[in-house]
C-alpha cells in the first residue's frame, strides 16, 4: 500500500512533470505569437536553448544510464569471480 | 505488424511530415515567420512532452501504488492445489 512519504514523493513527480509540460508549451508553441517587446519576454530564455536543454539533458541521462550499467555489470563481474 | 513498426511508422510519418514543412522554403513553400519559428523545435517539443508524460506515470502510479489482494489469495490458492496435486503424484517437499 502507498505510505504517505510514497503519496507525497508521487504527487511532486505530477507536479514537476505538468509544470515543465506547461512551461514548455509557452516557450516553445505560443511565445512566437507574442509581441516581441511584451515583458513575458524577460522569463523565457531564448528560443535556440529550447532545444539545446533537452538535448543536453537528454544526452547527460543516456551518459548516466550507460555509466551506471557498466559499473553494475563490472560488479558483477567481480562477485562471480570472487565466487568461483 | 507488430507494436514497434506501428510506433515506427507513426514517427516516420510524423517526422517526414515535419521536414518536408521545415524544408518547405527551398521548395518553394512560403509559410509565415511565426509559423516556421514554432515548426523548427516540434521535435525537441515531442520529446519533451512524451518525457513529462512518462515521469507523470510513474508519479501517479507511485502515488496510487496499492496491494493486490485478490490477486495474492488466487496466488496461495493455486501454489496450494499444485502441492496437492504433485504430492498425489509421490512428489515429496
Amino acid at each position: 500500500q502507498a505510505t504517505g512519504t510514497d503519496q507525497v514523493v508521487g504527487l511532486v513527480l505530477v507536479a514537476v512533470s505538468l509544470i515543465i509540460f506547461t512551461y514548455y508549451t509557452v516557450w516553445v508553441i505560443i511565445l512566437p505569437f507574442i509581441d516581441s517587446q511584451h515583458v513575458i519576454h524577460k522569463y523565457f530564455l531564448p528560443r535556440a536553448y529550447a532545444v539545446a536543454i533537452p538535448l543536453a539533458v537528454g544526452l547527460l541521462l543516456l551518459l548516466f544510464v550507460g555509466v551506471f550499467i557498466t559499473f553494475v555489470m563490472v560488479k558483477n563481474k567481480k562477485v562471480a569471480k570472487k565466487a568461483q | 505488424m507488430t507494436k514497434l513498426a506501428q510506433w515506427l511508422w507513426g514517427l516516420a510519418l510524423l517526422g517526414s511530415t515535419w521536414a518536408a514543412l521545415t524544408m518547405g522554403p527551398t521548395l518553394g513553400l512560403e509559410l509565415p515567420l511565426t509559423c516556421r519559428e514554432v515548426l523548427w523545435p516540434l521535435p525537441a517539443y515531442l520529446l519533451v512532452t512524451v518525457g513529462c508524460f512518462a515521469l507523470g506515470t510513474v508519479g501517479y502510479r507511485v502515488a496510487t501504488f496499492h496491494d493486490c489482494e485478490d490477486a495474492a489469495l488466487e496466488l496461495q490458492t493455486q501454489i496450494q492445489e499444485a502441492r496437492a496435486d504433485l504430492a498425489r503424484k509421490g512428489l515429496r517437499f
